[in-house]
């Protein structure tokens, strides 16, 4: 079995993981940056994976690929925040000023989802390492 | 040269005709051209190296902030370990081998 491909898996894993940590962190960096105008202002980024097709089917020497492949970062309609303040620069005729609809409970949530899958990931790998290593030990001195 | 101590027993005449025969009937000889397991080994240790060179690379790059993903890198670290365990673990088999053959009784 081919143990670089169990880390490829694991390391699609990890590159959408943090992918989505990155889109939390963008929400919440834009969670108070003011749109012109209600049309214009920032939408929340949701983050879409998609899982690569895993070729199973028979060749069990010939495990390529799978794992999972980011296939884009969609923009929410939400409906912006509108808050009173008359004297901003992008406040429209009756003083109010849009924000981005940012959920930040939500996002704060996005953000341990995307921690705790990516250790779930390093943990996965881990076990692949462990396999090749104790594969190693097939014959050896020390080996039970 | 004549085996005197053992010629009445005729083994003299059997090897010659042992040696004269050639490897019994069904036996493949594959031929093993010297070298080729030790050409194979360098290769495999080149490839090794290749591995350790390029992760120590991605290392530099990634010290260096010259972008890169820390994961890449410490999985290529992984994957270069893991290449080097295995390597050494066939030179501990050869050496097993080979210390095998030298404590051969003559």
């Amino acid at each position: 079995m081919d143990y670089a491909a169990t880390f490829r898996i694991s390391a699609s894993g990890m590159a959408l993981e943090k992918a989505r940590l990155e889109i939390a962190s963008v929400n919440i960096a834009n969670m108070n940056s003011a749109g012109r105008s209600a049309d214009s202002v920032f939408k929340p980024l949701k983050l879409v994976g998609q899982a690569v097709p895993f070729p199973f089917a028979g060749h069990f020497d010939h495990v390529r690929a799978g794992g999972v492949r980011m296939a884009g970062a969609v923009p929410v309609e939400t409906a912006p925040r509108l808050v009173h303040e008359p004297g901003h620069p992008y406040a429209n005729a009756q003083g109010m000023v849009a924000y981005p609809g940012v959920d930040h409970t939500a996002e704060m949530l996005n953000l341990n989802i995307a921690l705790r899958a990516y250790e779930a990931n390093v943990v996965a790998l881990n076990a692949g390492r462990t396999m090749a290593a104790r594969t190693l030990d097939i014959g050896g001195q020390n080996g039970a | 040269m004549a085996l005197e101590a053992v010629a009445p027993v005729g083994l003299e005449q059997a090897l010659r005709a042992v040696a004269k025969a050639g490897p019994p009937e069904g036996t493949q000889v594959v031929s093993a051209p010297g070298g080729e397991f030790s050409a194979w080994f360098a290769r495999e240790v080149g490839a090794v190296n290749g591995g350790l060179v390029q992760a120590e690379a991605s290392m530099r790059a990634m010290a260096l902030g010259q972008g890169g993903n820390l994961h890449e890198v410490m999985i290529q670290l992984e994957e270069a370990k893991l290449s080097f365990q295995l390597l050494a673990q066939v030179r501990n088999r050869v050496l097993e081998a080979y210390q095998e053959v030298m404590r051969t009784q003559v």
